[in-house]
């Protein structure tokens, strides 16, 4: 890479760290929307747990509740298209 | 379509919190070279411009921001403080805006007259080198606003969505309408988006309704580090700085890096530049990427420019939502915040009118941002509000022209 203009950039003064701060509005926000996404997160999974897995028969069933438990434990997962 | 056009592959969004666009950048117009202003097209301070406090006294704007300890408590920045710091306290249908309440607003927080003074601080520009240096040496928008005249959460929504569903607050809402975010429209059309928020600790801003849901789009700002180096970015990336202080892994302290009150603006401007020189010190992916760096709102900080009236997304919040004891129809645009576009497509200099020139003016706002992505990527295929199907799209500032190499500057010392 050929020679560019250089910006130095000032570091941020030593004193400035502070977990100590009381929180904003927006941080204790972001605590109360969390919290709604882990009740709806655990909603879900009491739903999954509320399956009566001797309920299954067909290999359908299975795939759909594997399909969910799989949902829980592994969310990054993807589906994949069908034939 | 332009070079520039035809060779950008990537857009990278970066949101910072809470600064307006005349303390961040309204410096600028001040400084003089050779007895003339070196930045004549950028609509920021002349250095007259005054709101009168709870006294009466006439505050001017003074060069006096500090990095951190002067905007505490944190200034108000929801809706019916915004409104305040519009119409300077005017009720009523035939209210004009004038920007004039920004002090008395401050004073609801502070109780304290002269520290109600500390909203018209801004910035001198040797203070802040990075923000200004993009800004002078890239694109600097005149005209972008916040979606709402309120505060984080609705407006953030709109960079995601084109749309905050009716909100004008920070309350948990579920999305019920058939608009899907910028990034779901990307993947389910094969093409690829992320989010990077900075680390666990810090997390992200668009949670019940994309964390929770689509925990798939989401990495952490090591990982953008690492897709710049491998060469690795997705399409659209949009960032999140960190937005607390908290203990690293190894003990080490990890500052909030997103300059919301009363976090150091030093720390954001370190962020950005790590953020800049992970694009630029990857040559094909300098090439190819434009990077816009932006702020979700003005965090109750001045601005002298009036917001302009703007398309209605379809909602209306009712007045027991907004505070102000009438509704919002989402027809006009919050206060006016710093953005920056960068690429080396882009000439030195480039200055985007705003409302100081009616002519020429391009007006810019957050659905911008999902209009920008989805016309450059999916050619416009995608259900959205008429809002964002109107917002101005950005990526006309790339020209024919890429610029060399020693050309473009890059950012020292951030080890």
């Amino acid at each position: 890479m050929a020679p560019s203009q250089v910006i130095s950039v000032p570091k941020t003064d030593p004193g400035a760290y502070n977990p100590n701060r009381p929180a904003g509005k927006l941080l204790l926000a972001q605590t109360a929307h969390l919290r709604e996404a882990l009740i709806k997160h655990l909603h879900e999974m009491a739903g999954v747990l509320a399956i009566n897995i001797r309920s299954l028969k067909t290999e359908g069933d299975v795939s759909a509740y594997v399909e969910k438990v799989t949902k829980v434990l592994h969310p990054h997962g993807v589906k994949p298209s069908g034939k | 379509m332009s070079k520039g056009l035809d060779s950008l592959q990537h857009i990278v969004v970066l949101m910072m919190e809470n600064r307006s666009f005349d303390h961040m950048l309204g410096g600028l117009s001040l400084v003089s070279e050779n007895g003339k202003k070196k930045y004549p097209k950028i609509n920021g301070l002349t250095g007259t411009e005054s709101n009168p406090d709870t006294k009466g006294a006439i505050v001017k704007v003074q060069p006096n921001a500090q990095f951190q300890s002067q905007l505490d408590p944190d200034p108000d920045h929801h809706f019916p403080g915004v409104d305040l710091q519009i119409f300077g306290g005017q009720q009523g249908d035939g209210r004009v805006a004038n920007m004039q309440g920004f002090v008395k607003d401050y004073f609801t927080q502070t109780n304290d007259v002269a520290r109600s003074h500390n909203i018209m601080s801004y910035f001198t520009p040797d203070k802040l080198p990075v923000l200004t240096t993009l800004a002078t040496e890239f694109a600097v928008f005149n005209g972008w606003f916040s979606s709402i005249p309120g505060p984080t959460i609705c407006n953030r929504a709109f960079a995601h969505y084109g749309t905050s569903f009716g909100q004008v607050g920070m309350d948990i809402f579920y999305i019920l309408d058939p608009i899907p975010s910028v990034y779901e429209r990307m993947i389910q059309a094969g093409h690829t988006a992320k989010i990077y928020y900075y680390d666990q600790q810090s997390s992200t801003m668009e949670i019940v309704n994309l964390l929770k849901s689509q925990p798939q789009i989401f990495a952490t700002y090591d990982q953008f580090i690492g897709d710049c180096k491998a060469g690795t970015l997705p399409e659209y990336s949009f960032i999140e700085p960190c937005y607390n202080d908290h203990p690293g892994v190894d003990g080490g302290q990890i500052l909030a890096s997103d300059q919301h009150p009363d976090h150091n603006v030093r720390e954001g401007e370190r962020f950005i530049a790590n953020t800049f020189n992970a694009i630029r010190t990857n040559q094909d992916l300098w090439n190819s990427t434009a990077l816009l760096v932006v702020y979700d709102e003005h965090g109750g900080i001045y601005d002298h420019v009036v917001p302009p009236a703007c398309t209605s997304d379809g909602y209306s919040a009712k007045a027991s939502d907004t505070g102000t004891g009438v509704p919002f129809n989402f027809d006009r645009l919050g206060i006016r915040v710093p953005a920056i576009l960068v690429s080396p497509w882009i000439p030195r200099g480039t200055v985007v009118p705003g409302t100081e020139d009616p002519a020429n003016a391009q007006i810019f706002e957050h659905a911008s941002i999902p209009g920008t992505v989805t016309n450059f990527f999916l050619r416009g295929d995608a259900k959205r509000t008429v809002r964002e199907q109107r917002a101005r799209n950005f990526l006309h500032l790339l020209t024919d022209t890429v610029r060399s190499d020693d050309d473009c500057v890059v950012f020292g010392n951030l080890s």
